[in-house]
């Protein structure tokens, strides 16, 4: 911690900053460890057949020297590399000869993670990564700081993105509170959810929550109080202001994955690849390369498709914040995301045939500028939450569908049958799978589609994120006078395949002027969180559960809160 | 609008046609295609003479088979490709047998451009490319006469602006 002066030290005058001066070490080692594995993996039979001592220190030195010159490159890089926070955005500057500078403009930056890989977190270091609208590259690493200091830039690179100055001065202030663990305020006091985590139980009620943060402390010992939150906050790396929404206990993660049959199919059967390919290669004296070759993409990506799911859900816990959704999660190596409502461009749930008997849901959903590939994690809202989480989530993400009971409605389309759930889908003899689980809903405020055999999903699109429209018809749609209607949003689409011309037809014009309507929730400076689930509900104008043809009226629709409102959490 | 004036092709109404100059620029960039083509195919049939392989000259079709639906099909794609600048949106429709319509409200536009090929610029055409935030609301235009071009361009950047909405 002492270090982190240091690390300001030789900031410019600018208030331009430097990462910790461990990174070299860190980013060095990378390269280094890069550099081995290509040699030995091509070279292998050749070293292990010639070894002697004297060349074995030979290669030492030789990796040595490597070493240093690697850690001494990554140093010359770091000492080049400055970021900087200013009001119109985050800099970050770089190069040894040419100075390039990288920006993530104010008005796009459109989330903050705290990322802590496993040899980083040993060392008390983090990577801040800025995520901005943008191409496929756009993202901005501050790599690496110090865990106390990434939150400080955390909530001070999200106040500059919701319009407000940058918070120079409040740096050292907030970094007393940040080692604390806590970097909104004081510590929340919230006896519910702090109990909750000693009983080691899923979340209260959600009617419970808010309730206990409204009456103020419940008559807990204070002390007792004060131990389990610092517990709690070393645990949850700090995510445990504002108001929970979300909290994954290690059982039902391990259940839901065990209950997951598609993946768990696919686990197995790289399990069953790795035994056979052992046992001929048993039977048949090792015979070598090729069938360490054909075995080598399972030893891969068994344990890689374990590791994901565990570390995307270990520990998962997600509050509700006046900077949007923030979610805590990892196992070995952990992250905090942000995701700012006015971010999230479509919904998508899954539940696997075996979630359906504890109605666990998996939610995602798509930020434009955080591809699917490079950090799904950031992207993934609810890994499996139990019906209350998933409604909690789903009420601080998006605003109301427009129904008179939105719970009710998505329950229904994760478990009706899709002829039960009304709306259009196909009808045509040919699509007769489409035609018992493909429906697509229009609503006030979305619209939905309902897909899935045995694992159901649902994709939520708000109306007004929606980009374009795209109409299709090949050979077969006109042959059994179908058509194929492409919802476009930012960095996501919904595909509505095999519907009735007319119906497509119906829906397109009811679809357009959305697309050229403007947003409701038109800047960042008001995170919308539109009350859904039962604790809050909300008065809601009263509106026709389907109308397809209907003009949208949003004018009318529940306004967002227009002002951050603190977290009830913070006020304590 | 409704369902008993819709015409049979999809996105049909009042839609602008793009320039008939469209048709000859797509022959003409297409010959270099044509020359490849019927190279392998006289290649095909002299090897085939030439080694006595009669399937050999058989497969002299196939490039000539890849050449047809053009050759034959063009004027008709030309003439399938329209446009409309609406109120509010600009819908382009393109294709015979796999037809699909595309709407783009002005407001999410995010960047124009128009681009000039040799073959173009000898034909007095351009090209409208238009992008959003989203894959599917992407969009080019062919075959528009220049000042069209220049036209249309003005009109997107100028109501892009005028209704401008972010993602």
């Amino acid at each position: 911690m002492s270090t982190e002066d240091a690390a300001h030290g030789p900031a410019g005058q600018d208030g331009s900053r430097r990462t910790h001066p461990l990174t070299p070490l860190l980013t060095g080692w990378k390269i280094f460890a890069g550099v081995i594995a290509v040699i030995a993996a091509q070279n292998l039979a050749q070293l292990v057949g010639e070894f002697t001592v004297r060349r074995a220190l030979l290669g030492l030195g030789a990796l040595v020297i490597a070493l240093v010159i690697a850690v001494g490159v990554s140093a010359l890089i770091w000492w080049r590399t400055t970021y900087e926070i200013s009001s119109d955005g985050v800099t970050r500057r770089s190069g040894l000869l040419t100075r390039t500078g990288r920006t993530a403009p104010r008005e796009r930056i459109e989330s903050v993670s705290v990322e802590r890989p496993a040899v980083p977190r040993l060392l008390g270091l983090a990577k801040v990564r800025v995520e901005f609208a943008g191409g496929s590259e756009s993202h901005l690493d501050i790599a690496y700081i110090t865990a106390a200091d990434a939150e400080t830039i955390r909530t001070e690179i999200l106040d500059v993105a919701a319009g407000g100055p940058a918070g120079r001065a409040g740096t050292t202030g907030v970094v007393g509170a940040a080692a604390g663990g806590s970097v909104d305020g004081g510590p929340a006091v919230d006896g519910t959810t702090a109990d909750d985590l000693a009983a080691g139980d899923a979340p209260g009620t959600p009617a419970q929550a808010p309730k206990s943060a409204e009456d103020g402390m419940p008559g807990a010992p204070a002390r007792d109080r004060g131990l389990r939150e610092s517990l709690r906050e070393v645990a949850y790396d700090g995510v445990t202001d504002g108001d929970l929404i979300a909290q994954i206990p290690t059982t039902r993660l391990l259940h839901a994955m065990l209950r997951d049959v598609g993946w768990l199919i696919g686990l197995v059967v790289g399990v069953v690849w790795i035994i056979v390919t052992a046992i001929i290669a048993w039977r048949t004296d090792g015979a070598g390369t090729g069938l360490i070759a054909a075995a080598l993409p399972a030893i891969v990506a068994v344990p890689q498709a374990v590791l994901h799911r565990l570390e995307g859900g270990w520990g998962f816990v997600s509050c509700d914040t006046d900077r949007g959704l923030r979610m805590r999660r990892g196992l070995f190596s952990t992250r905090t995301d942000n995701l700012g409502a006015g971010r999230v461009q479509d919904l998508r749930l899954r539940r696997p045939l075996l979630w359906r008997g504890p109605a666990w849901t998996e939610a995602r959903v798509s930020v434009a500028g955080i591809g699917e590939d490079d950090s799904s994690a950031a992207t993934s809202a609810l890994p499996v939450g139990t019906r209350e989480e998933l409604l909690r989530t789903f009420g601080h993400l998006l605003p109301t569908l427009g129904t008179e009971d939105d719970a009710a409605l998505l329950d229904r389309l994760l478990t009706a049958r899709a002829r039960d759930l009304g709306g259009i889908g196909p009808r045509h003899r040919l699509f007769f799978i489409g035609r018992r689980t493909r429906r697509v809903l229009l609503l006030r405020g979305a619209l939905v589609l309902r897909s899935g055999v045995i694992t159901a999903k649902v994709q939520v699109v708000p109306r007004e994120r929606i980009q374009g429209l795209a109409l299709a018809q090949g050979p077969v749609g006109r042959m059994t006078s179908t058509a194929t209607l492409t919802v476009g949003v930012a960095a996501a689409r919904a595909e509505i395949a095999g519907v009735d011309i007319a119906d497509v037809l119906e829906l397109e014009d009811a679809l357009r002027p959305d697309a050229a309507q403007g947003r409701r929730y038109r800047d960042r400076d008001d995170w919308p969180r539109p009350p859904l689930g039962p604790h809050a509900h909300a008065p809601s104008a009263p509106a026709p559960p389907i109308a397809p043809d209907s003009a949208p009226a949003p004018d009318s629709a529940p306004a967002p809160v227009s002002t951050p409102a603190p977290a009830p959490g913070d006020d304590a | 609008m409704d369902d008993s004036t819709r015409p049979q092709r999809l996105g049909g109404r009042e839609l602008t046609p793009v320039s008939p100059r469209l048709v000859p620029a797509r022959y003409l960039a297409a010959v270099p295609w044509w020359v490849i083509s019927l190279a392998i195919a006289i290649a095909c049939l002299v090897l085939g003479l030439r080694l006595g392989w009669w399937w050999f000259e058989v497969l002299a079709i196939v490039p000539i088979l890849w050449c047809l639906p053009g050759v034959l099909l063009t004027p008709r794609r030309v003439r399938a490709i329209g446009y409309r600048a609406g109120e509010e949106e600009l819908t382009l429709a393109s294709g015979l047998m796999f037809r699909s319509v595309t709407t783009t409200p002005y407001g999410r536009v995010q960047s124009v451009e128009i681009h000039e090929g040799p073959v173009e610029r000898r034909f007095g055409i351009a090209r409208l490319a238009y992008s959003t935030a989203s894959d599917e609301a992407d969009g080019t235009i062919p075959g528009l006469p220049r000042e069209d071009a220049e036209e249309l361009k003005e009109l997107l950047t100028r109501r892009g602006i005028e209704r401008m909405q972010s993602l």
